[in-house]
């Protein structure tokens, strides 16, 4: 019949009006993100171990890793991450063999000021920290060493002697 | 509550009577009075309208809407009004510039007119015309004449395509609408809108007269060019038709005046087919205009309802439809209404 498909729109029209809104009212309520969402980066700085390797494997030289060498250990003492060209490929996570660099799903990256977008992730105290731990953990070996060896010398003057008590003796 | 409007009119003229003023000048103040009432509530209604109009489109299409300006989204018009008339009025280059400001002035006049003639409530009308549905046809065409004015000046080839589509298509949908109400006309013998309205006391048109009311929604659709027979500002084709040119107020007049038609058009199916102010089921405790603005209203959410399902046809299949389908249909209507009322006088006497 002429005129059907018409009704048949207008019926689907007026149960839309009257049925469940899908809309969610975006401040207020969000939709959950999936498990595998790039959103604001994280770094880790105690596992960082400076190899350079996420540097390397980002395509858009995001990154800027800062090292310096205490006591023959590498520190880091920067990581910049210049979040505007970040594109989220995560290949920089996907690089790091220690999992210091991580993506958090918090999408919501606008600022007010373009110089604030990049993100310094190190602070100094930690570095500070790292460096005296560095040198108080070298210097606690050193001291370590050290006692290990009186002790050593110590012992074997010992031996000696009782070597000869017990020559004298026989 | 009933008599409120009324009530008020009349006290309005016996202070100024009683205030010793001669009676030409009496009647002077009270009718500007009572056009100004006019006037805002077309105007609240318009803004109403735009709000209403979102609303009902985003809940169709599962969505809610405007809902952060003031409660619910209510100022979210008001809103968009005063961002309008804050804007730029940008005129182009070669254009008759008179004719291309005055046409945004003028959009507003023949809906305005009309509604001096229309009955909102028993007894509340501004002038009880005798010729009421005849005025109003005669007027309400003239918005044609004002689109075209706008196309024509903005020296814009959408602008003038689209009004070239204003007036084929609201010159076409004019016949079968004119038509359709000559059938309520024929049962009435009365081109007075209060009287068409009182001679429904028994029967509504809707009930004698369904062809010539589904005939008439059609072509209301089509006079205040809403989906589907919007072609007159067919986006994906000619940007916004003849209101491509103009920013700011201009553009701001042109869109409520729409509301104003589809409230007018509204407002006369419901005078017409819905018994105007009359009550139904003798429900007579509610004031008679609560019900016409029911009615109303009923008509204004069909009409966005029908906007918001259908796509846009195309130029040709809305002329065709007109001229071989809705006209036929319309005068084959007349036909069986004088036929029947013929018949039906006959047996009677
Ligand atoms: S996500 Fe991609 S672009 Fe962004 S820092 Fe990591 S490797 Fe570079
Ligand atoms: S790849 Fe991981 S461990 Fe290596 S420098 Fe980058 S963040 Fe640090």
């Amino acid at each position: 019949m002429f005129g059907k498909g018409l009704l048949k729109g207008l019926k689907i029209t007026i149960g839309r009006f009257f049925g469940k809104k899908s809309t969610v009212q975006y401040p207020e309520k969000r939709l959950p993100l999936p498990d595998r969402f790039y959103g604001k980066p994280d770094f880790h700085y105690d596992k960082c171990i400076a190899c350079n390797l996420c540097v390397n494997a980002c395509p858009n030289k995001v990154i800027t890793l800062g090292t310096d060498t205490v006591e023959k250990k590498k520190v880091v003492t920067g990581y910049h991450f210049d979040q505007q060209y970040c594109l989220f490929c995560g290949l920089c996570e996907e690089a790091c063999p220690k999992d210091a660099i991580t993506f958090t799903d918090d999408f919501e990256l606008t600022t007010y000021d373009r110089n604030t977008i990049g993100i310094e992730f190190v602070k100094q105290e930690q570095v500070d920290n790292k460096i005296k731990e560095i040198k108080q953990a070298a210097a606690e070996k050193a001291a370590a060493e050290k006692a290990a060896a009186e002790t050593k010398v110590q012992t074997e003057n010992t031996d000696k002697e009782q070597t000869t008590n017990k020559e004298g003796g026989a | 509550m009933e008599n409120i409007f009324v009530n008020a009119a009349g006290g309005i003229r016996n202070l100024l009577e009683s205030a010793g003023l001669p009676g030409l000048a009496v009647d002077l103040i009270v009718l500007t009075v009572i056009f100004v009432a006019i006037l805002v509530f077309v105007l609240l209604n318009v803004l109403w309208l735009v709000y209403m109009e979102r609303k009902v489109s985003a809940f169709i299409q599962c969505r809610i809407g405007p809902n952060r300006v003031g409660p619910m989204g209510l100022f979210q018009t008001i809103a968009d009004t005063v961002k309008l008339i804050s804007k730029e009025i940008i005129i182009p280059k070669n254009t008759n510039k008179k004719l291309f400001l005055l046409a945004p002035v003028m959009i507003f006049m023949p809906p305005m007119a009309v509604f001096a003639v229309t009955p909102f409530g028993k007894g509340m009308v501004a002038l009880d015309l005798n010729i009421g549905v005849y005025y109003f046809v005669a007027l309400a065409s003239l918005s044609t004449v004002i689109i075209w004015t706008a196309g024509w000046t903005s020296n814009n080839k959408y602008s003038l395509l689209g009004s070239m589509r204003v007036v084929a298509q609201m010159v076409s949908y004019e016949v079968p609408l004119l038509l359709s109400i000559v059938g309520v006309v024929l049962l009435t013998g009365t081109l007075n809108l209060t009287g068409i309205i009182t001679s429904q006391q028994s029967v509504w048109f809707i009930f004698l007269q369904p062809l010539a009311f589904l005939i008439y929604l059609i072509a209301a659709v089509a006079e205040t060019n809403r989906t589907p027979f919007d072609l007159v500002e067919g986006e994906s084709e000619i940007i916004t038709g003849p209101f491509t040119e103009y920013s700011g107020m201009g553009f701001a007049f042109f869109f409520l005046a729409e509301y104003a038609n589809v409230l007018l058009v509204s407002m006369l199916a419901s005078i017409l087919f819905l018994g105007g102010w009359l009550a139904p089921f003798g429900l007579t405790f509610i004031p008679s205009w609560i019900w016409l603005l029911l009615k109303v209203y009923l008509m204004i959410f069909i009409l966005m309802w029908l906007r918001w399902t259908y796509p846009r046809i195309r130029i040709d299949q809305m002329m065709a439809f007109c001229w071989k389908v809705l006209v036929p249909l319309a005068i084959v209507n007349i036909f069986v209404t004088g036929i029947g009322k013929y018949l039906y006088e006959s047996v009677r006497w």
